[in-house]
């Protein structure tokens, strides 16, 4: 039997995102309209927000009153969360690791994560992946790429 | 019709100098290499090879390029299959059905229905190419912005509409894209949503995001298996299956005829081409289909559909640039700067005049399909192996070559960065019943649509009833409607049937 507290939960996550959804429209449309109220700049904006935040109000209620479709089982954040947090260090500490040492690290630290044991196997590959990639990159790309380890003009 | 005069001037032109064939095999290869690998585009390798056919003639430029055009209008389709990551905009639709296949361990097959639809999706596109060049660009010019926004926000509706019980959550998703779509400086001249961010200026980079929003999202949700394929035996790789699969596709002859035909005339119309082709084929073909519910969970004929649309639309963008002078995309614009280079100029007066460099430029395409089914039987199943690898080697690699394709396409961390907050948006989309093609489709047009608004305004001199004025987008809306319409009416009498 399915636990109740586990689809009364996910009706919350599901109304605060359908309220993040609606914030963000409204806030969209308030910068726009603050930046220049002129036809040309609303006259698509406008609408298209107007008619997002009518929906959003008709899935709320809905939601509320329980007549919206019943959310499936919510794929479980705690899952998600480590790769998501790894995936973020790996791409904001980009400007000083480089291309090179940051795709390194990351590639080896998720295996770690992950369950490979051998630190030195995780190592090698990280290795293995990011060296090549980074020397394929930046000899097909036009403009430098920031590098920590491979020479670069970034 | 066709000039029979021409067309044995065109085989003269081609045949004379075999050695003129010597640059296809590489254009395939790099085509493909390029529309394999995310971040790579098809318009990036033809941009970084250009300045090679300064040293070949122009019909030697036009084979380079058209091959390399043609092999990425393949290989776009193999990422999308393996790791649900459309390596082109124009293979968006491949995924749906492609990636599910793959994860059932149908990849053989897959990638197999893929080439052979591609290749008859080349052939079909360039045969109405070669006899309805004259009537195809008078009919582009009918498409104006008016019908530009409508066509738009159909495509919007009917792909949120694929969500069945959902519609609702799917429109959402598909405003939202829409409106994300219009963020930065728009045709106004106006930045807006940019929270002061030079970066977004230029509004949100749309292939980063899309690569965030399918692929990231999705391998962030896969955490946790070992493989993409479940199953040992499923995961085998087999060139006899990529055989079958690729001869198989022309089992579904309908699905190619109406798919290379939305592609030819979907590609003609200059900005919009390949990306929306494949998707309105196979919208279109899970219409017609008697399952379609089977759409998007691994129907053949979803990918089928996809890619015969998606190498048509290419034969559909050559004819705006050769009958009109107006490149379709990407790709088409470093064609055009490839015409300048050898002072050329596209136009009605050069296909009048040199009709035989037109025909000899179809028929060079016919015979680039049989290499690019030769190329890719080869490289092919050299690349299905990565439903080999085990998801904690493939995750972390396939997020590494997302940013650095990122990288490559905006020239700064603007790109990695987009990468990350729409993989994180993508698995928010998933996690809660949002469509997530809703929002990329709504993301890629969002500022096709506010411009096409600006210019209808424009030419109408401030009506606001013009675009029901128009008796082409007047058609569109009322297919909109239905189409929303038409959806529920049916799901609402099959539940008072039951």
């Amino acid at each position: 039997m399915s636990d109740p507290r586990a689809g009364n939960g996910g009706r919350k996550a599901d109304l605060a995102v359908l309220l993040a959804l609606g914030g963000l429209a409204g806030w969209y449309l308030f910068d726009a309209w603050r930046a220049s109220a002129q036809v040309y700049n609303l006259i698509f904006v406008a609408p298209v927000t107007v008619l997002l935040l009518l929906l959003c109000l008709i899935e709320f209620a809905g939601q509320l009153r329980g007549a919206a479709a019943a959310p499936e089982a919510l794929q479980p954040a705690a899952a998600a969360a480590p790769v998501i947090a790894l995936f973020a260090a790996y791409v904001l500490s980009l400007p000083w690791l480089g291309f090179d040492a940051g795709t390194w690290l990351f590639v080896s630290a998720f295996l770690r994560l992950h369950g490979e044991r051998r630190t030195v196997w995780a190592l090698g590959y990280g290795l293995a992946f990011s060296l090549p990639t980074a020397l394929f990159f930046s000899a097909m790309l036009p403009y430098p790429m920031p590098m920590l380890l491979l020479a670069s003009e970034y | 019709m066709l000039d029979l005069a021409a067309a044995g001037s065109a085989l003269n032109l081609l045949f004379t100098d075999i050695q003129a064939w010597a640059v296809v095999v590489p254009g395939i290869v790099i085509g493909l290499l390029f529309g394999a690998v995310p971040g790579l585009q098809i318009s990036m390798a033809m941009a970084i090879f250009l300045p090679m056919t300064l040293y070949m003639d122009f019909m030697q430029a036009m084979l380079f390029l058209t091959a390399i055009f043609t092999g990425g209008s393949f290989g776009g389709g193999i990422p999308a299959i393996l790791m649900n990551i459309p390596g082109t905009s124009s293979a968006i639709a491949t995924a749906f059905d492609g990636y599910p296949m793959a994860q059932k361990g149908q990849h053989n097959r897959a990638l197999g229905l893929s080439l052979g639809a591609s290749c008859s999706g080349v052939l079909i596109g360039y045969g109405a190419l070669l006899l309805l060049i004259d009537p195809l660009s008078e009919l582009v010019l009918l498409m104006g912005p008016a019908e530009m926004t409508v066509a738009i926000l159909w495509g919007i509706a009917l792909i949120a509409s694929l969500g069945g019980e959902r519609l609702l959550k799917g429109l959402i998703a598909g405003l939202t894209g829409l409106l994300l779509g219009t963020l930065g400086y728009g045709e106004a001249g106006v930045a807006r949503g940019t929270l002061g961010s030079d970066y977004l200026l230029d509004g949100i980079p749309a292939i980063p995001a899309m690569m965030g929003m399918f692929a990231a999202s999705e391998l962030i949700a896969c955490t946790g298996r070992r493989y993409i394929v479940t199953g040992d035996t499923a995961r085998r790789v087999s060139v006899r299956g990529i055989r079958q699969g690729a001869s198989g596709a022309l089992r579904y002859r309908r699905v190619i005829l109406r798919g290379s035909l939305i592609g030819v005339l979907v590609g003609a119309i200059p900005g919009v081409g390949s990306s929306i082709a494949n998707l309105l084929s196979w919208i279109q073909t899970r219409k017609k289909s008697g399952e379609p519910a089977s759409f998007g969970r691994g129907n053949p004929e979803g990918v089928v559909a996809s890619e015969s649309a998606n190498s048509s639309s290419e034969a559909g963008s050559m004819a705006t640039l050769l009958a009109l002078g107006i490149p379709g995309g990407g790709a088409t614009a470093v064609m055009l700067a490839a015409f300048a280079m050898h002072n050329i100029t596209g136009g009605p007066q050069f296909i009048r005049e040199q009709t035989d460099i037109v025909y000899a430029i179809i028929f060079a395409s016919f015979g680039q399909v049989l290499l690019l089914i030769a190329l890719g039987l080869l490289f092919v199943p050299l690349l299905a192996n990565l439903v080999k690898v085990p998801l904690h080697y493939l995750i972390p690699s396939v997020l590494g070559l997302s940013t650095f394709g990122a990288f490559g396409l905006t020239g700064n961390l603007s790109g990695p960065v987009t990468v990350l907050l729409f993989a994180v948006l993508g698995w928010l989309f998933k996690r809660h019943g949002y469509s997530v093609p809703a929002a990329v489709v709504g993301l890629l047009l969002g500022g096709s649509a506010d411009e096409a608004m600006i210019y209808s305004y424009q030419i109408s001199g401030g009506q606001w009833g013009y675009l029901l004025e128009r008796p082409v987008s007047l058609a569109m809306i009322a297919l909109l409607a239905a189409s929303l319409a038409g959806g529920r009416l049916l799901g609402w009498l099959q539940r008072q049937a039951a």
